[in-house]
């Protein structure tokens, strides 16, 4: 037999460690369940002994029914104050289990929160999805199960050993010697089972990731007509991933067929030892059936722990990324703490000038994209941002709504450090119009007003929707502003769906805009409409639009030509013209392809 | 096939298990097997220790070799049966499955991507991943079970028969309560909770991927702390019915243990009558005291089993109401062979979709001579898709008929009417492997040198061969490791390959940027030279490939 290295080993004894300490956080529903099941064990053997003294009775003494009563009478009793604990031993540990999964996802959630936007858009949704939502899933039965088992499987063998050795010493011996070789087996068998488990995770994350694949480009395969081909590709992949599966569970099979074996064994020579010392007169039979009827109850909890293993497999395999997500470091904060905000700022006296003031910033592990970065938006203009993609043009915009911090240098608002501000105010301030606006599952009306103002929230509703050109498309929904959206933008158009952004940014009213233009180019009609709605939003605000086309960026006060994270033009439209360098032959590249 | 009306799914799941029923039956069999074992092995020991006990005070001879054999044997018998009967179980069900995934890929193509294109890939992906996997309670922990638990009750019960019928009929009932009618119980109670699980689950996954991809939104408009009441109230909606779930399968295994408890306290009482009438003797009575609380292990896992039945079925349900969907473009009964001419004719062609009530295409007719390139220009939503959706059978018209080379596309199969074209759009979609196999899906024998030489054409072979790997180069997940304008070339690269006659180009170059314009708009020109084309984009510079431009708008044409 081949072990597992003994880094994985290591390995998923930091990952048992971790979720035994996760579940301390649910001690006392989980020591109640012990209890509980320690008691059932106590008046299991109780059990025991009135079916031994009824059977002794009977059996071998042949008394009648009448003389039995009192011992049958007390097993009924059992029998319903068990079946009492039972449940609630049960439903407590369903509620352990709960509410480690109930802590485990806030503290998710609470570590996205932490994270942030500067983080969450290098992740793919989907899998961090499935990574909260059914990995911690996962955790759920060895909390609720494996856990408590592992400690029922020594409290009740144990205890069932201190009745059996006074009333037989041979059979106690028996079950003291055949007990301990069940883990010791388990132990062995587990660590190669581990080795294959993790093969298979990878295994099934391979399929995942080629079923998608082709799901994704179904159409495109059935315009080569190819999809005869890939379908008998997915049988592969799905055959292949039966065979990894199969070889976990052939492992598994065996471990549990040692545990079953000896269990087995245990039983039937407990029963022929029994049965010898009776018929030598060495013993009572008392004493016989009643450990006869002790030894499967015996074994019982350590089979159910047995069947409880593939519990902890499936944990293992959830929780390595959990971890990894919990541990992932959250971007580094300013030293000074931000309690600062810009009070009195309001819209009225307008936003103070934004300064990049020899600003360097990198990403973690990657070449310095900004070096000694200058820049000034005077407050109330707007400022265009172009250049090819990759210049850090989107960086500009994520630095300056504090997404990402400057490795050096600061940004200035008015004579504010943007890192002595409290995050949330200076959030408070600015309104962004993304390249592809999320809609959330949920309203029209909702959407629109992500965090609704307690008062005015109807007009200010229905202007944001008439400001941005979305109110006419809106109210022709049968529904209107109740009409529900979701998984991105269903039944809405390209242009729909960025006049909802467009009403959020008006609805939010901040005297900061954050424009990134649409990547895709829209219907002139789209266009047009939503070109006025932006130049409406301008008005008296602070702009930073991020343009990837060159829509309508001749009206803007100051253009600045970006290039491999350095600043190459800066000026108005009709002065870069002039000046005739990258953004004149930018701009005439554009003109020859414009409609 | 087609499954309608009641029990559905589960006459779906027993029409699959057909191929490997003689497996699934064997596995059934040495189920039963071990049950039956492990019943005689507890039986047996109490009738031995119970008769040498007897033999030990009476003084009397016993022939003790033979029982205290056997209590061996049905030991290695049960721990054998036991494994033997995992592995056949498992082995058959999982090949079931394996082969279930194939076909459910196979009846997911002629829905493309018509009946699919509401359904995010997501979805699709749990369905043939999760939904498939889930069907093995089906035939692991409820019909192998549920049928080695009536033969073993079937027997069981003769055996009994043989010593009391008394004790024969309490044994039944008991079984029979426990076995069927509180499963059955279970199975009612479940079916709602399991339902409304599957859907919280969802409902909290998609909570959290928008969560997650919205997440700057949130921060900047949102709450963030409504926002975490919100998933902490899903995940209580996800809790609730798990709790209902835990009830249910609490209750149901305290109460199948009460039954079983009774019944053989009811056995005893019997049995103790019929020693006392001396019809049973001492080591009998022990026997069949034994024999009944053996017996109800044959039951003991059919309430969760059963409990769980609302889930398995609502994966099946899934599954088939997609497989069941019928395709949206019914293929001709006798398709003619591909024409050899490649005008094309557009004849009053009018297409709806269902969830609209103007059509999108409103009798367009419309003819590009053989070799010579049409651009359709017009505004989102004008009708210009849904015109090379109806060229390429992807949806049907309401009226009117396309003809190539005077051949209607009705009497064309969908697969010769898209081997005639090749398309080259926006969503093109490069597969997660190497360049060189993505290429090789137009043309599976092309040497290296005609990819090279597609490749040329394309104008994408220098940044190719720049990469390490060159051909072999991986394009990794939805091809991030290639730039939009690489992967567009490559894209162009493959359709040359294909070398149809027809070329199609739905909006190749949007969502590029200047420069990569250019360049796939270069190689575009030479995909076009000499075959039929039709253009569909707004973008200028494409417009100028053309021989003919039209304009679309509400469905119609209107002159350019």
């Amino acid at each position: 037999m081949r072990f597992s290295p003994p880094t994985a080993q290591k390995h998923t004894r930091r990952l048992d460690h971790w979720l035994r300490a996760e579940a301390s956080t649910v001690r006392n529903p989980l020591r109640a369940t012990v209890a509980f099941g320690g008691i059932n064990g106590f008046l299991l053997i109780a059990q025991c002994w009135l079916l031994a003294q009824t059977l002794n009775a009977t059996a071998i003494g042949h008394q009648p029914l009448e003389s039995v009563r009192g011992y049958m009478v007390g097993m009924v009793g059992l029998f319903l104050l068990r079946a009492a604990i039972n449940y609630v031993g049960q439903r407590l540990a369903f509620e352990a289990g709960a509410r480690l999964r109930t802590n485990l996802r806030a503290r998710l959630f609470a570590k996205i929160d932490e994270l942030g936007p500067g983080w969450s858009r290098n992740q793919r949704s989907g899998d961090l999805a499935t990574r909260i939502v059914d990995g911690v899933e996962a955790l759920d039965k060895y909390v609720s199960l494996y856990l408590p088992q592992m400690q029922l499987a020594v409290i009740i063998p144990v205890a069932i050993l201190v009745f059996v050795f006074p009333a037989d010493w041979v059979s106690g011996l028996i079950l003291a010697i055949t007990a301990p070789l069940i883990p010791l087996f388990m132990i062995l068998i587990g660590g190669q089972t581990e080795k294959l488990n993790r093969q298979q995770w990878r295994s099934l994350a391979r399929m995942s990731a080629h079923f998608f694949d082709l799901i994704e480009g179904l159409t495109t395969l059935k315009l080569f007509n190819a999809a005869g081909r890939e379908a008998r590709l997915v049988g592969r992949i799905a055959e292949d991933y039966r065979q990894e599966t199969m070889k976990v569970l052939r492992i598994a099979f065996l471990s549990s067929m040692v545990l079953e074996f000896l269990a087995a064994i245990g039983i039937a020579m407990v029963a022929v030892y029994v049965g010898f010392r009776l018929m030598y007169g060495e013993m009572h039979f008392l004493n016989g059936i009643f450990v006869l009827l002790l030894a499967p109850e015996f074994y019982l909890p350590l089979r159910s722990l047995g069947s409880q293993f593939h519990a902890r497999m499936d944990a293992l395999g959830a929780v390595d990324p959990i971890i990894e997500l919990l541990q992932t470091d959250a971007p580094p904060r300013p030293a000074i703490d931000s309690t600062t905000t810009l009070a009195g700022l309001s819209m009225s006296n307008g936003l103070s000038d934004i300064i990049f003031d020899t600003v360097d910033f990198a990403y973690p592990g990657g070449d310095p994209l900004f070096q000694k970065l200058d820049l000034t938006l005077p407050a109330g203009t707007v400022t265009a941002l172009v250049g090819p993609s990759g210049s850090g043009k989107t960086t500009l915009g994520q630095l300056l709504m504090g997404f990402l911090q400057p490795t050096d240098g600061r940004i200035g608002i008015g004579t504010h450090d943007l890192n002595t501000l409290a995050k949330k105010n200076w959030h408070a301030h600015i309104a962004w119009v993304p390249q592809n606006p999320t809609l959330f599952l949920g309203t029209l009306a909702e959407n629109i007003a992500l965090d609704p103002k307690p008062e005015g929230h109807e007009d200010a509703l229905r202007t944001a929707a008439k400001n941005a050109h979305a109110l006419d498309f809106i109210e022709q929904l049968p529904l209107g502003f109740d009409t529900v959206v979701g998984d991105r933008g269903q039944g809405l158009s390209g242009g729909e769906i960025q006049r909802i952004a467009l009403a959020r940014a008006f609805y939010k009213n901040a005297p900061l805009v954050i424009l990134d233009e649409p990547s895709a180019s829209l219907d002139p009609e789209s266009e047009r409409l939503i070109t006025t709605a932006i130049a409406r939003l301008a008005k008296n605000r602070t702009v930073l639009v991020i343009a990837h086309r060159l829509t309508s960026i001749e009206t803007c006060d100051q253009i600045i030509y970006l290039d491999q994270g350095r600043i190459i033009e800066r000026g108005s439209h009709p002065e870069l013209l002039e000046r005739n360098g990258a953004y004149a032959a930018l701009f005439r590249a554009y003109e020859q392809a414009a409609p | 096939m087609k499954y309608a009306g009641k029990y559905r799914e589960l006459r779906w799941l027993i029409v699959l298990s057909r191929p490997y029923l003689g497996w699934m039956l064997a596995g059934a069999l040495l189920a039963t097997g071990v049950l039956l074992a492990n019943v005689a092995l507890l039986a047996v020991s109490g009738w031995f220790i119970t008769a040498m006990a007897l033999a030990g005070l009476g003084g009397t001879a016993i022939n003790y070799f033979t029982p205290a054999a056997a209590i061996r044997g049905l030991a290695i018998l049960r721990t054998a049966g036991r494994y033997l009967e995992r592995l056949i179980t498992h082995e058959a069900t999982f090949k079931l499955l394996a082969g279930l995934r194939q076909w459910f890929f196979e009846h997911l193509e002629p829905l493309a991507p018509a009946r699919l294109q509401y359904l995010p890939g997501g979805d699709l992906l749990s369905r043939i991943r999760a939904d498939i996997d889930s069907l093995e309670n089906a035939y692991l922990r409820i019909f192998t079970p549920a049928l080695a638990a009536l033969l073993s009750t079937i027997l069981m019960g003769g055996f009994l028969l043989f010593w009391s019928p008394g004790m024969a009929v309490i044994n039944l009932a008991g079984l029979l309560l426990a076995g069927v009618f509180i499963p059955l119980i279970v199975l009612r109670a479940g079916l709602n909770s399991g339902q409304v699980l599957v859907q919280a689950r969802a409902a909290l996954r998609q909570r959290t991927a928008e969560t997650v991809r919205g997440l700057a939104e949130l921060t900047l408009f949102g709450n963030p702390q409504q926002r975490l009441d919100t998933l902490r109230r899903e995940n209580n909606d996800l809790i609730g019915p798990q709790r209902q779930q835990n009830r249910l399968d609490a209750g149901g295994s305290v109460i199948n243990t009460l039954i079983s408890q009774f019944t053989w306290l009811g056995m005893i009482v019997l049995g103790i009558g019929l020693v006392q009438a001396q019809r049973i003797t001492g080591p009998e009575l022990v026997m069949l005291a034994l024999f009944g609380m053996a017996s109800f292990e044959a039951v003991a896992i059919l309430p969760p089993a059963f409990r769980a039945w609302g889930e398995t079925r609502q994966s099946a349900r899934r599954i088939l109401d997609l497989v069941d969907a019928e395709p949206i473009v019914i293929e001709p009964i006798a398709p003619q062979p591909a024409p050899t001419r490649f005008d094309l004719c557009f004849d009053a062609v009018t297409l709806r979709y269902p969830s609209s009530a103007k059509p999108a295409l409103d009798a367009i007719s419309l003819v590009v001579p053989q070799g010579q390139i049409v651009a359709i220009r017009g505004a989102s939503g004008s009708g210009k898709t849904s015109l090379t959706n109806a060229l390429l059978k992807f949806w049907p018209l309401v009226s009117g008929d396309i003809r190539i080379g005077g051949q209607s596309i009705h009497d064309l199969s969908g697969n010769t009417v898209r081997g005639l074209c090749a398309v080259v759009s926006q969503h093109t979609h490069l597969f997660n492997t190497s360049i060189a196999a993505n290429l090789r899906l137009a043309r599976p024998d092309a040497t290296d040198d005609e990819l090279v030489a597609a490749l040329k054409a394309a104008a994408v072979y220098a940044e190719v061969a720049a990469f390490p790997r060159g051909l072999e180069t991986e394009v990794g997940e939805a091809a991030t490791r290639l730039s939009g304008g690489q992967s567009r070339r490559i894209a162009i690269a493959r359709a040359l390959l294909k070398d149809a006659p027809i070329v199609i180009l739905d909006e190749p170059t949007e969502g590029l940027d200047a420069a990569s314009e250019q360049a796939v708009t270069d190689a575009l020109r030479r995909l076009i030279a000499g075959r039929t084309a039709l253009i569909i984009s707004h973008r200028p510079k494409l417009l100028t490939l053309a021989n003919q431009i039209i304009r679309m708008d509400q469905g119609r044409i209107t002159l350019p």
